[in-house]
């Protein structure tokens, strides 16, 4: 009780500091404008192709149908989370252009308490984000005529996984670089980076030790810090998919998950250390 | 009661050490001026003491205890440069400022008003003139009339008259009981609110103590004779002297400002068979009392 207490003072604080925020405005503007657009645009493809000779195949389930509507909502809105990420990369590399983050430690607010709160940020973030989900899967379920049924709906904390995991993240990158154009270079280019040696991996060593050796450890670019939030959502299953999926090393869902979670811990611990002892 | 105990205090930026084994405490309801050049270690103690720079090595207690964040909200403080967001008013920047603090919003208003910011408090910090967001500093440190208060330079960027209204009000302050501690490289400053001053050169404590001790206007003897070595061993034995030195064809003799009497000084000189060719009274400035304090 205390506890919430204690985070809600914080948390008030830093409305009073987002809630004029221009950029802040903009882009949580952007993304959930973008969320239901893009699972829209979506929607109406799926519908047209539908239509089409030929496409027999897919058309065996609607991807928006109830229970797949939480899978396809979580992934497509899955390639607009760089945009919180990078308004979480600006709210916390400005707090170091402006050095407003060494008058809150002035002001009285612990080195812990500034950190916490932004992680308690990416947090919020990232809930906000899954609440969007949620509302637009329901949405689009509904509207392709199915009826609600929370089957399936793992996938949207698997979302909120890939969420929270970018945004801590932003996070990291921008405690360590301090300087908002190279944190969110700095961001881009180990997307860049982990997405090359998360194909690498796939490609060679995960084939070649399955395929040579009989061992399935599964998609090894998944257990990368991005990639295993990335690799928990996919596209649904469709008779394709199946197909390709037969010839690839086996999903361990739970396993990436857990791999996740501890990317999360870890990134909280290293960027909060970094924040403790060094010079603001 | 000391506000502010300082023990062994270094910093070092790489190879460059900042400051070094600097040590003394601030007295309570003392204006407490850390004076020296630019470069000389002011910031970096503040800092120190505000937990916005880590210690290479050393101690600090505040109000005698080991420091905490807590204690930071009881002391208002301005640190080098006015840190603001630059896209709120000063009444949205000032709300954070209280919010962290724990004091009320019904503060604004009034320091506002102290700092002469009232007329432009719904304006964006981004609008103001160097001047103002300095005021607007000094005003966010007044928040909750905390009974410490840290200044780094407060009359950065001030006009003249700005200035004189910011050192009215420290002195104000100090009469209300407060203690100020204020960092300056301006002498005169220090001179004119300080009741005490420690001073840092390259990062070294040189001394610290009373203003009235360590500031001291002097009047300056200047004496010249013959065998200037002789005179030079007489006068260490004047009466009432406070330091001599040799400098080029002259002995200085310094006295305490207003107690300089030539005509003793050539009666001391005389009857030790002395006669002075050079006697000359010279008024002995801040500035270079200052200057031999940190050259």
């Amino acid at each position: 009780m205390q506890t919430a207490s204690y985070m809600q003072k914080l948390l008030q604080i830093e409305w009073l500091k987002l809630k004029n925020h221009r950029p802040f405005i903009i882009i949580a503007s952007f993304f959930t404008l973008g969320v239901f657009t893009i699972n829209y645009v979506v929607y109406i493809l799926n519908n047209t192709i539908n239509k089409v000779q030929g496409a027999a195949l897919i058309k065996s389930s609607n991807p928006y149908d109830f229970y797949y509507t939480w899978q396809t909502t979580s992934y497509w809105t899955g390639w607009l989370l760089l945009l919180p990420s990078l308004l979480i990369i600006i709210l916390v590399t400005n707090e170091f252009t402006y050095r407003t983050n060494r008058q809150n430690i002035i002001d009285g607010w612990s080195r812990s308490q500034f950190i916490e709160v932004k992680m308690m940020l990416a947090l919020i973030v990232a809930v906000c984000s899954t609440l969007l989900v949620v509302l637009s899967a329901t949405l689009f379920g509904l509207l392709s005529g199915s009826s609600f049924s929370t089957h399936g709906i793992s996938h949207v904390f698997f979302f909120f996984l890939k969420a929270l995991s970018y945004n801590v993240i932003a996070v990291f990158i921008s405690v360590w670089i301090r300087l908002t154009g190279f944190a969110i270079g700095s961001f881009f280019i180990y997307i860049g980076a982990e997405n090359f040696i998360s194909i690498l991996l796939n490609n060679n060593l995960s084939l070649k030790l399955r395929n040579d050796y009989n061992i399935d450890l599964g998609s090894l670019g998944d257990y990368l810090p991005m990639n295993a939030s990335d690799g928990l959502l996919t596209f649904p299953d469709n008779p394709l998919k199946t197909i390709a999926k037969s010839a690839l090393p086996t999903d361990y869902t739970w396993l990436v998950a857990c791999f996740a979670v501890a990317y999360l811990v870890l990134f909280f611990w290293l960027s909060k250390r970094n924040y403790l002892k060094k010079d603001l | 009661m000391e506000i502010l105990n300082i023990r062994n205090l270094s910093k070092n930026y790489g190879t460059v050490q900042a400051l070094k084994q600097v040590s003394f405490s601030v007295p309570a309801g003392t204006v407490f001026g850390i004076l020296g050049p630019n470069g000389s270690g002011k910031t970096t103690l503040l800092g120190i003491v505000m937990d916005v720079l880590k210690p290479t090595s050393g101690t600090y207690e505040i109000f005698g205890q080991s420091p905490t964040a807590d204690q930071r909200k009881q002391i208002g403080t301005l640190l080098e440069t006015p840190n603001f967001y630059h896209y709120l008013n000063a009444v949205e920047n000032l709300k954070i400022s209280a919010a962290i603090k724990g004091r009320g919003v019904d503060d604004i208003d009034r320091v506002l008003e102290v700092v002469d910011l009232a007329k432009r408090k719904n304006s964006k910090f981004s609008t103001y003139s160097l001047g103002m967001k300095q005021r607007l500093a000094i005003g966010a440190a007044l928040l909750g009339n905390p009974d410490v208060l840290v200044f780094d330079e407060p009359t950065n960027g001030l006009d003249p008259v700005g200035i004189a209204e910011i050192r009215e009000l420290i002195k104000k302050l100090s009469k209300e009981g407060k203690t100020i501690i204020m960092a300056s490289h301006l002498l005169d400053e220090v001179e004119k609110v300080c009741t005490h001053v420690a001073i840092l050169k390259q990062g070294t404590l040189i001394t610290y103590g009373d203003v009235n001790e360590i500031l001291i206007n002097e009047d300056v003897v200047e004496t010249s004779a013959a065998d200037l070595e002789q005179l030079y061993q007489l006068l260490q034995r004047m009466p009432g002297k406070l330091s001599i030195n040799r400098k080029d064809q002259v002995v200085q003799v310094n006295f305490s400002s207003g107690t300089a009497d030539l005509a003793a000084v050539n009666r001391f000189c005389f009857d030790a068979g002395i006669t002075i060719t050079h006697l000359q009274l010279k008024k002995k400035s801040l500035e270079t009392k200052f200057l031999e304090l940190t050259h």
